[in-house]
């Protein structure tokens, strides 16, 4: 086979997967549970999502606020966490500073937090974009870190026989040499940041999809529930497609960024 | 007649070590190289001569000794690019196309960007790369790669190239063309090089002169002056001159070799 070929089995590959998972659930929602009120068809989440976007567009405002709380801690945890992961990285005072508070508080489970936030910045937003920061920075620090850390010494023997200056050093080799590092911690921050979403917004929310699921979760409303996590999926798909484009464009010499 | 170009006056290297006497890497190294000169170093499998290169060129530092490039110490012409390094991997940064590569030393030393392009893309003509100034790192052969390699060391203009047995990760073959045409680049460019090799034919066919160091603690143990006219060809490894020399020069890297050990010890 080709490499045309081999991509488009592939790809049917896929499709044949995702079908297959479709009329599974679809035959248990209606020929084996057969109960609305436990699981729904497929079909019935496409209409009720359909309505939700096209006849009611209730959906909307739980998107709007949760990409919104998403992005904002998505990206304060990407300017945090990429230059103290840095500073860790190329100051050892620095990092046996910060380490035990990291530890800690990467291992702690962000859940326990979120009462506390709460506490402290109230129920508006703030909380929930804390939230959201806790649970992505800390894979975008650590692999910053660790990216900068295991930078080839060749690369940096080769720097030192130009006579390149720190700075140099740092913009020609350390940052470049990081960055498939930076960008696997972002994409697994993408996942730890659409659950810090869903936690935040469980918590005194009045809207957002972690709402959306929680309030139809009460009600019994299970089409509306299964819609609202299809969004957090899509939203999670989009998140990894734009990283994926967004790594392909600056690693253009990476092939593995490219072929997929 | 001008003085030497690099003079190494009893280099030494040792590394500390805990509670026992230092590692001695090599010793009492004294050498120096006229201008333009091609001088190739063998010598058993760690016996310094690697480490040697890197203490020359400042990767490493030295425990004591002198390095004169030009009469002047060395230490005093750090921040200058008097020596140009090529390293045994290509180690080309993947992320930067072959004529970025190449550029990594000459950017931002003062010409402006057109400029230090040219320059590059001059280097990158004369090791036969003219066409691949786009390709990355991982589009180029072995062989390619450590042509970009040598036009990165060469791009800066150095006084002095040191090469740590560039060709070893090359087939034979390539290695032959690779040879021929280091030789073809080092007549257009008329540098003084320091050529370390585990191969003693390469050692020969390239050289001026070619340096026996000792096993380790590496130190010269001998050196001949090559008997070939230039320029050289493949057909003179068949030279009896040629045969000579390498059967002598294999010689005493064997009693080098058995002095230390011998060679299950390595």
């Amino acid at each position: 086979m080709n490499e045309r070929d081999i991509r488009i089995s592939a790809n049917l590959l896929k499709i044949a997967s995702v079908a297959f998972g479709l009329l599974l659930w679809h035959v248990l929602a209606v020929y084996v549970i057969n109960d609305t009120a436990l699981l729904v068809s497929p079909t019935v989440v496409v209409k009720t999502a359909y309505e939700m976007l096209f006849v009611t567009g209730e959906l909307y405002p739980h998107l709007f606020a949760s990409s919104w709380i998403f992005f904002y801690g998505f990206f304060l945890a990407i300017l945090a966490g990429v230059p103290l992961g840095f500073v860790m990285a190329l100051n050892p005072v620095v990092r046996d500073y910060v380490n035990p508070w990291m530890a800690t508080l990467y291992t702690t489970p962000r859940i326990a937090f979120a009462p506390i936030l709460l506490l402290w910045f109230g129920i508006g937003g703030g909380s929930k974009i804390a939230i959201v920061f806790l649970g992505c920075v800390f894979p975008i620090l650590i692999n910053s870190y660790y990216g900068m850390r295991v930078v080839d010494r060749e690369y940096v023997e080769l720097a030192r026989s130009f006579r390149l200056k720190p700075w140099a050093l740092f913009v020609k080799i350390l940052l470049p040499a990081s960055v498939p590092f930076i960008l696997s911690g972002i994409r697994l921050a993408i996942g730890r940041g659409l659950t810090g979403v869903a936690i935040a917004e469980w918590f005194g929310a009045t809207e957002g999809l972690g709402y959306l699921v929680f309030f139809a979760g009460q009600t019994l409303n299970v089409p509306t529930l299964f819609v609202g996590v299809a969004a957090f999926a899509v939203l999670g798909i989009v998140g990894f497609e734009l990283v994926r484009r967004f790594e392909a464009y600056i690693t253009p010499w990476k092939k593995e960024a490219q072929g997929q | 007649m001008a003085g030497p170009v690099l003079e190494l006056r009893s280099l030494h290297k040792e590394i500390p070590r805990k509670d026992r006497e230092p590692f001695k890497i090599f010793q009492n190294v004294n050498l120096s190289l006229r201008d333009g000169e091609f001088v190739s170093v063998v010598g058993p499998s760690g016996c310094g001569k690697t480490t040697m290169l890197r203490v020359i060129n400042g990767l490493l530092a030295r425990t004591s000794g002198e390095i004169l490039i030009d009469g002047r110490s060395a230490d005093a012409m750090d921040h200058e690019l008097v020596m140009g390094f090529v390293f045994q991997g290509a180690s080309l940064l993947p992320w930067r196309t072959s004529l970025k590569n190449v550029l990594l030393g000459v950017e931002g030393r003062g010409q402006n960007p057109k400029e230090a392009k040219q320059i590059a893309r001059k280097y990158l003509d004369l090791v036969g790369l003219n066409g691949f100034e786009n390709h990355y790192p991982h589009e180029l052969s072995g062989g390619m790669q450590q042509r970009v390699n040598l036009a990165r060391a060469l791009a800066v203009n150095p006084r002095i190239l040191l090469m740590d047995e560039p060709f070893a990760a090359l087939d034979a073959q390539t290695r032959n063309f690779m040879q021929l045409e280091l030789l073809r680049i080092w007549r257009e460019t008329k540098k003084t090089v320091i050529f370390v090799t585990h191969m003693i034919s390469e050692a020969i066919l390239l050289s001026d002169r070619v340096i026996v160091f000792s096993h380790r603690p590496g130190t010269i143990r001998s050196e001949f002056a090559v008997p070939l006219e230039r320029p050289r060809r493949m057909e003179m490894r068949s030279d009896p001159r040629f045969l000579e020399l390498e059967n002598t020069v294999w010689k005493q890297i064997e009693e080098e070799v058995n002095a230390s050990g011998g060679f299950a010890q390595m």
